[in-house]
């Protein structure tokens, strides 16, 4: 269970409804380069948090399943470069997403059965594998990607009237988190949290420990999907840097940032991301030095709080919590302390 | 003699090993292991530490296959059958060290061990009334291991008699046919182990039970019958008060008294 | 006694979190108090820290800030500062800052990005600089440095930005946004004009193939070349750049087939294996087109040093990064030698030429002798354009920035190193030039006026774009064939 879920879940209420009216007093790029961005890069940092807080299972895939689903989509629409099929946006999505998902499903079977540092590895090595899949591939992208992919009428254009893609990867958003929070307390979820805390004894409990991996892993890539093709909508293209190391670490980063082991996290740590990422460009004596910045900051937050932002959130409240004679609740996906 | 008294029980085994053996590397660390095992039995198995009592376990759970020798559980030759098919049969176990699901809490790890008997591990939607009729089985169990209150706590926040008390309680889980308890006493005060016997006194019969442990008041109270190991192979077998009275036993293991380790 | 031990250590991290936000804010509002009381003492024109820039665009319409009332043009300028060509960073802003210098402007600081005091202010609009982007050659991220740059900012004209593919993503950006122009920095694929065609967006610089102008001919005519191979990055530019080469080296005769074109990945940092690729041709090709950029041109030679031995230099001729000072400098006597084309010609005695490269290395001496980089010659070339265009209509940026749009499509630069036209795609048609470099600097060689992008139609919107396998290799007309203006006898150079 997560931890003050009914806490949370009325603050992530009020949280968005706040949202959904922020197009009403804050500016069109505040909503589309931080608050839309922050929508669709918080699902995919959710997506890694979902496999590792409730599967342990630490992707560096992500951004390359991710890529999968836009590269997809912007080589069956209509765009400048790739394929150039130009098919149905609509259905540029719905390949979008499968395809990832049987990418996803391809990679967790082989990733399934290793742990720890080898499964990082291994995720690690297809995301390269993807990254440069895309760049040497030329007749699907080329390094210098797809341009000027077609989206369907209702995201109208994203540049000049950015509110209907706000809207759409809000909802999108919100659904994502409502089916990880929903999946997590079906006998599937659980038995995933399962696998996490003690894969030997789900075995002998009967359960196929590497098919339960897998089809997480394919739910995982799935959700990255979404989050690809929102980001081509966004960005109206996409080109291997999109899906490369950096963008990894970024993933990453965001994630350990919110709180790898809640599912708001990964909006939270995209939020945080994407305004140091955009406002301390804008500092001058910073110069080129904002990744420096987000350096210090991710530094600061992982020793001082191994939960994230919303750690620390947690402590605050346990803290106060305990003051008044209640115990604390652990995180899921907390690494288990146990007293000797 | 001990084992003619035996052959009389003329209920067919539901567990027969012949020739069990294993080995890590240069270590063999059971040996040509000859075992029956019959329907309602209680068996202990006993000896000093390192024996291989927990490595016969793991051969007969499936963690690993032995290296030699042949395993049949209720008339299936399951030698090579990995773990999770024979939770099927009817065979549940308890770790020595818990394996328990410390982030989850005591109603979902029972209900886990539900859902792995009953089947539809992957199923990805809630059904009210199918996961109703499992949760109230799971909480049939906690009160059975007196965890009632406890429901709704993390494991890792349980103490760690609790722990071992909810290790007990996964094993009970789906109407075991075979249980196989692995030190279920260990580390437990006098009063738990005296409510664990209790509990293992007043287990249905049609569930068989082998039970390795170093506390010798549980061991011999609980069993009927005893094997005991020595280097990995079976040196004697008998009736508690037999094995109270062997020599070699003596000699080996009760002479010297035993480890006590968590 | 586990749970007292959390309880402490959650209060000890509260504080030190609680601390470390309270600095981080402090050191936050020191940073941007300081621009606030730095700004308006030295810099009567630029009144707002770029921070702050927000409030006066929202209160302006943009129609009115055209209206004479002296409304400031706010000007973005987009370059790389990470990535493959981050060295080049304060070059770029350098060269972008040298016009309106020379207009009056006064550098705030040793480094370009320190900002300008006292911009021009054609028609009595001042230009106000409201940020530097700063990129890493991947499209994404300059996309995203466009939109801070013109969507938060509050930029109309934007110069940038630097690399090829970065060039097509921004070309596509301004066809989404036709209410800024944007002029090129020194980026050069050749899609982004000759394809994309975004009417407002303007390239006072060659494209990558049109850099080459003259090489492919030279190899075959003065190296005596007949197969070649070339070694390029895998994208965009070094596409475009390996087609010039290899549609002019054909065009006059030459061999270099598919299986000679070798394609490292940009930001590649270990090139044995593609040295060893070349190594294992090398007995058959008369010589390598080298356009391995940026970074990665100096591991790639050290690689075929240590797989192919020492390297004969007349074996080998590069693309303008074997030219530029700013690689040169680190390259040393590797390559001396070898020949490469741009159009810089950094040793010309036109008087234009010497001042350009004198007021250079006096307004920035901690970047002296970088003049002579297409970097900054090509962001020079960008601002340059755009102020004479402002200036011929006064500021005026009304209707959609027409007026200004119209006056920039006719801008013709007397440059320092000659002039620069653009054609009916807004890319410029500009001289190159072919230059071997010696152990006392570059000695240009050959010059190829007036390079136009399309190569005497080779090249049109309809054929293929550049890639790994096009152009194909065949006999072509070129305008400019066999006959290069020699400006030193190439004997004379490699004799010596
Ligand atoms: N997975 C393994 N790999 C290598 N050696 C092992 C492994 N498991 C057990 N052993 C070794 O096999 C021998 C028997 O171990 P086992 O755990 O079966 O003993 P045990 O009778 O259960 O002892 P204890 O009373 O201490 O639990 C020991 O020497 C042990 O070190
Ligand atoms: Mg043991």
């Amino acid at each position: 269970m997560i931890a003050g879920a009914r806490g949370r879940s009325g603050l992530a209420i009020v949280f968005i409804g706040l949202l959904a009216a922020s197009p009403l007093f804050v500016s069109d790029f505040f909503l589309s380069a931080i608050l839309t961005k922050t929508l669709w890069l918080g699902i995919v940092a959710a997506s890694l948090i979902f496999l590792s807080g409730y599967g342990n299972m630490i992707s560096l895939a992500q951004t390359g399943l991710y890529g999968v689903a836009g590269f997809v989509l912007g080589n069956v629409v209509a765009a400048d470069g790739g394929l150039k099929v130009a098919w149905d946006p609509w259905v540029g999505v719905i390949l979008g997403l499968v395809v990832a998902t049987v990418v996803g499903l391809v990679f967790g079977a082989v990733a399934s059965r290793s742990e720890g540092i080898y499964f990082l590895m291994l995720t690690l090595a297809f995301g390269i594998l993807l990254f440069y899949f895309w760049g040497q591939v030329t007749q699907l992208s080329g390094f210098g990607g797809i341009n000027s992919i077609q989206a369907p009428g209702i995201v109208s254009k994203p540049r000049t009237d950015p509110d209907n893609l706000f809207y759409i990867c809000l909802v999108v958003s919100v659904a994502v988190y409502a089916l990880i929070r929903y999946i997590v307390r079906t006998p599937f979820g659980i038995a995933l949290q399962g696998i996490r805390d003690e894969p030997t004894r789900m075995r002998a409990l009967g359960y196929n420990v590497a098919l339960h991996r897998t089809l997480a892993f394919g739910l995982g890539a799935f959700l990255a999907g979404i989050s690809g093709i929102l980001s081509v909508w966004w960005n109206t293209r996409i080109d291997p840097g999109s899906v490369g190391l950096g963008r990894t670490i970024d993933v990453l980063v965001i994630a350990i940032i919110g709180g790898i082991f809640w599912i708001e996290g990964g909006w939270l740590g995209a939020f945080v991301f994407t305004a140091i990422d955009t406002y301390s460009r804008n500092i001058d004596w910073l110069g080129p030095r904002f990744n420096t910045l987000i350096g210090v900051i991710f530094l600061v937050i992982v020793l001082v709080s191994p939960g994230g932002l919303i750690g620390i959130w947690e402590s605050a409240r346990g803290l106060a919590r305990r003051r008044s004679g209640a115990g604390a609740g652990l995180p899921p996906g907390a690494p288990a302390e146990r007293s000797g | 003699m001990a084992v003619a008294a035996r052959t009389a029980e003329s209920a067919e085994p539901i567990l027969r090993l012949r020739g069990v053996g294993r080995r890590f590397g240069g270590l063999e660390a059971v040996r040509d292991v000859d075992l029956d095992v019959r329907p309602g039995e209680r068996r202990a198995i006993l000896g000093p530490n390192g024996a291989g009592k927990t490595t016969l376990f793991n051969v007969v759970a499936g963690e690993f296959p032995p290296t030699s020798g042949t395993i049949e559980l209720f008339n299936h030759d399951v030698t090579f059958m990995p773990a999770r098919m024979r939770v099927g049969l009817g065979l549940t176990r308890t770790y020595q060290t818990s394996r328990l699901f410390l982030g989850l809490s005591v109603e979902d790890n029972l209900y886990l061990a539900l859902v792995g008997v009953e089947g539809g591990h992957l199923r990805p939607v809630r059904l009210p009334g199918r996961d109703g009729t499992l949760r109230s089985q799971a909480r049939e169990i906690a009160e059975r291991i007196r965890l009632q209150d406890q429901l709704g706590a993390p494991v890792r926040n349980l103490s760690h008699g609790e722990q071992r008390q909810l290790e007990v309680g996964m094993a009970l889980a789906g109407e075991p046919r075979l249980m196989m308890l692995d030190e279920p006493a260990a580390g437990l005060s006098r009063a738990e182990r005296v409510q664990l016997t209790e509990m293992l006194l007043g287990l249905e019969r049609e569930i068989t039970l082998i039970l390795i442990e170093h506390d010798m008041d549980v061991a011999l109270t609980v069993a009927e019958y005893v094997t005991m190991m020595h280097d990995g192979a079976v040196i004697v077998e008998g009736t508690p008060a037999e094995i109270r009275a062997n020599q070699l036993v003596h000699d080996l293991y009760l002479g010297r008294g035993h480890y006590e380790r968590r | 006694m586990e749970q007292h031990g959390s309880r402490q250590q959650g209060r000890w991290r509260l504080w030190v979190l609680v601390g470390v936000l309270v600095l981080a804010l402090a050191a936050l509002a020191a940073a941007c108090g300081g621009d606030d009381e730095a700004a308006p003492e030295t810099a009567p024109a630029e009144t707002e820290a770029p921070a702050e820039t927000e409030a006066p665009a929202e209160t302006e319409a943009p129609a009115e800030t055209t209206e004479g009332d002296g409304a400031p043009i706010k000007l973005g300028i987009l370059s790389d500062c990470e990535g493959a060509f981050g060295a080049f960073y304060e070059v770029d802003i350098g060269g972008a800052h040298m016009p309106m210098i020379a207009r009056g402007a006064t550098p705030a600081g040793a480094n370009p990005t320190d900002g300008l005091e006292n911009l021009p202010a054609p028609g009595g609009h001042p230009i106000e600089i409201v940020g530097y982007g700063c990129a890493d050659d991947t499209p994404e991220k300059a996309i995203e440095e466009t939109r801070r740059l013109i969507e938060q900012l509050g930029a109309e004209i934007m110069i940038g930005p630097l690399s090829g593919d970065e060039g097509i993503a921004v070309a596509n950006y301004a066809k989404e946004h036709p209410e800024v122009t944007i002029l090129n920095g020194t980026s050069g694929a050749q899609d982004t004009t000759l394809k994309v065609q975004a009417p407002n967006f303007f390239r006072f610089n060659s494209d990558g193939a049109q850099w080459n102008a003259g090489l492919g001919d030279y190899a075959y005519n003065v190296l005596g070349w007949r197969t070649a191979a070339a070694i390029s990055d895998d994208y965009s530019f070094a596409y475009t750049s390996a087609a010039g080469f290899i549609a002019e080296f054909c065009a006059v005769g030459g061999q270099i087939p598919n299986e000679n074109r070798i394609w490292p990945p940009l930001n590649e940092t270990d090139y044995s294996s593609y040295a060893a690729q070349l190594a294992e041709i090398w007995d058959e090709v008369d010589g390598v087109f080298l356009g391995v950029g940026g970074a990665g041109a100096i591991p790639l030679l050290k690689a075929m040093e240590e797989t192919i031995g020492p390297i004969d230099p007349q074996k080998v001729v590069g693309n303008l990064f074997y030219g530029d000072p700013v690689i040169v400098q680190e390259l040393g006597d590797r390559a001396v030698g070898i020949a490469s084309a741009d159009s810089m010609w950094p040793d010309s005695t036109d008087p234009k030429a010497t001042a350009w490269l004198e007021t250079w290395d006096a307004t920035w001496p901690d970047l002296a002798g970088f003049a002579g980089s297409v970097f900054a010659y090509n962001y020079n070339s960008a601002a340059e354009a755009m102020l004479q265009a402002l200036e011929a209509v006064g500021g005026d940026l009304s209707d959609g920035h027409a007026a200004f749009r119209e006056a920039l499509a006719g801008v013709v630069l007397d440059a320092p190193f000659g002039q620069i036209s653009l054609d009916a795609n807004r890319q410029a048609i500009q001289d190159n030039f072919v230059r071997i470099l010696t152990a006392e600097g570059p000695v240009t060689v050959w010059k190829i006026p007036q390079v136009a992008q399309d190569f005497g139609g080779t090249f049109t919107a309809e054929t293929p774009p550049p890639d790994r396998t096009n152009p194909t290799c065949e006999p072509r007309e070129l305008p400019w064939a066999g006959k290069a203006e020699v400006i030193t006898a190439p004997e004379e150079v490699l004799g010596g």
